[in-house]
């Protein structure tokens, strides 16, 4: 399969207060492939935004290679072929949303009113599209912006935390609308801080840290590794005890009721197997994936966000403890 | 072109709706229209005094519309995060830059053809004597027209490397050592018994700094007695001197602005 991104050693250098040189990229090597929709992640501060203005064009590479589509990222040719939604995009308030679909339709040489009327019934702005931007909720702002990407048919389509402070439901929009955007054959990349929504649409990911990829790869692998939930019933006192001798696992037991949590390295089917000939009655089997908050937590867990969410499990449990 | 023509008309857009413009723009028609008042002089003196008070009061707010819009313009765009949409299009900077300055100067040109209808309709009113001079008036605004679309140029060039409020007071330097200084500094130039630095350094300033000072005619205008001589050569000349220093300007302003990392 082709590569719709692709970079080599790409690093991102920054002279800070006293002559100072910080990396803010470094020694990144990416390749996000054709058709995909790729996660890019990692806490505020990793490089996210910088490595995506250096893909779209918009900053240059201290050193390193990087290459959209095949080509240079400045290219204008590229620029035909790709889009992007910013973080918190701003819009010119005076413009009705349809005026504002015209006018970057304009910047791509691009005179049809219809195809911008189409797109804005797309995201279900078709009764709003007259009214000024400057009275559009932010969901609605979000619409707009992933409309104004859909202009000129991408193949590659850059959205910065496209549904960051989103209600619910304009949330489960902007997720459906990217999950139809892999049906329609497009590339997609998105830098998001919602793990759960990376979790649940993209193929891959790469967990970025202090300007460096920390994790790269397919969700299934990546994720690979977790655990099995069993629980059963009708349970005796010394067929607990035997489970419990085996070993390899956590099991909680009271009242004829066992919960154990059999990681994938032991064997799960011999102790199912062992609750059956014990006349036990195994009422659930649940695979658990690895979550991708804990990779995650674990890859940047040195940073301040592994810290952050320390203290704030700390904070919700004491929460907790004050509410009993 | 269609890109730079669709950023120029979003710029006009943004331009005419900005308060602090308006509010500007607002007291030059209010002195504009009080002008009148000054009234008290023969009738061959009100004439002089009305008109170039008027093309005073025109140049001076066409000054600061000129750069209170132009500083802002392009770090308004990186601030609100809008250019980042425009430059991941198919949009080169030299454009964007274009397409700024040409909806600069275009907003620029509504806001000072409503100052000197203004005028117009009151001199119309108190100088019915003097009527058919309005033609021969207008080409005042014209010149300043000109005067501040350069102004523009030489803001915008700034505004690619520098803040806001810091181009304002540079901007406000290069036009008032421009209005005022040039040939000052023509003179010190041309200066034979001034040290040979001296006279470098005001050469070098009397060349870079465009000379503002030219496009005022408000003199050969308030003195019906007095013309200029081959005045359509002379206009021609000035067109040619401001399109030269724009070019200029612009050409360094897109040269910095592909560098620069937004």
């Amino acid at each position: 399969m082709s590569l719709a991104i692709e970079t080599k050693n790409l690093t991102k250098t920054y002279k800070a207060r006293g002559g100072k040189s910080i990396n803010v990229v470094n020694d990144l090597d990416l390749q996000v492939k054709s058709g995909e929709i790729f996660g890019f992640l990692g806490p505020n501060g990793a490089g996210k935004t910088t490595t995506i203005k250096i893909l779209l064009g918009i900053i240059y590479p201290s050193a390193g290679t990087a290459s959209v589509l095949g080509r240079d990222p400045g290219d204008t040719e590229v620029h035909k072929r790709i889009s992007y939604l910013p973080e918190k995009p701003y819009y010119y308030e005076h413009m009705t949303g349809r005026e504002l679909m015209l006018y970057y339709a304009s910047l791509f040489g691009i005179r049809d009113a219809a195809l911008c009327d189409k797109l804005l019934e797309r995201v279900n702005l078709s009764n709003d599209k007259n009214r000024p931007i400057s009275q559009y909720s932010k969901g609605m702002q979000q619409r707009v912006g992933l409309a104004q990407s859909l202009l000129n048919n991408p193949e590659l389509i850059f959205l910065d935390e496209p549904t960051g402070g989103l209600d619910p439901i304009a949330h489960i929009e902007v997720r459906d609308l990217i999950l139809q955007f892999r049906e329609e054959g497009k590339t997609v990349f998105i830098s998001s801080h919602e793990l759960s929504d990376i979790e649940r649409i993209c193929d891959r990911v790469a967990i970025i840290n202090k300007g460096e990829i920390v994790q790269q790869g397919s969700l299934d692998v990546l994720l690979a590794g977790g655990s099995t939930e069993v629980r059963a019933e009708s349970v005796s006192d010394s067929l607990a005890s035997t489970l419990r001798e085996k070993g390899g696992f956590t099991m909680s037991y009271s009242s004829g009721v066992l919960l154990a949590e059999i990681p994938d390295t032991v064997n799960q089917n011999e102790i199912i197997d062992t609750l059956r000939s014990g006349k036990a009655n195994v009422v659930s089997v649940i695979p658990r994936r690895r979550r991708l908050e804990d990779l995650f937590i674990e890859s940047v867990k040195d940073d301040n966000v592994a810290k952050g969410r320390k203290l704030f499990n700390m904070v919700d449990k004491g929460d907790q403890e004050e509410k009993v | 072109m269609n890109v730079i023509l669709s950023i120029a008309k979003t710029t006009v857009g943004e331009a005419i709706r900005r308060r602090v413009l308006l509010v500007i723009l607002l007291i030059g028609v209010l002195f504009l229209v009080i002008a009148p008042g000054l009234q008290t002089l023969s009738a061959r003196q009100n004439f002089a005094v009305l008109t170039s008070f008027a093309l005073g009061i025109i140049q001076l707010t066409s000054a600061v519309i000129a750069i209170v819009l132009t500083v802002y313009m392009i770090p308004n765009e990186i601030e609100r995060r809008t250019i980042y949409t425009i430059l991941s299009k198919p949009v080169q900077r030299w454009q964007f830059i274009l397409g700024k300055y040409f909806g600069a100067i275009a907003a620029l040109a509504m806001m000072m053809a409503l100052m000197s209808v203004a005028f117009f309709a009151v001199f119309y009113i108190v100088q019915p004597e003097a009527r058919s001079q309005i033609g021969n008036i207008a080409k005042g605004p014209m010149m300043f027209f000109v005067q501040m679309s350069l102004l523009a140029a030489v803001a915008m060039l700034f505004s690619t490397f520098v803040a806001p409020i810091v181009n304002m007071f540079l901007s406000g330097g290069v036009y008032l050592v421009g209005t005022l200084f040039n040939a000052v500094f023509q003179t010190i130039s041309e200066n034979d018994q001034l040290p040979g630095l001296v006279k470098g350094a005001a050469g070098v300033i009397y060349t870079v700094v465009p000379n503002f000072g030219q496009f005022n005619i408000s003199n050969p205008l308030i003195n019906p007695g007095t013309e200029i001589k081959g005045e359509t050569l002379f206009f021609v000349q000035l067109a040619g001197y401001a399109i030269l220093y724009i070019t200029v300007a612009l050409i360094i302003a897109v040269i910095v602005f592909d560098r620069r990392e937004v």
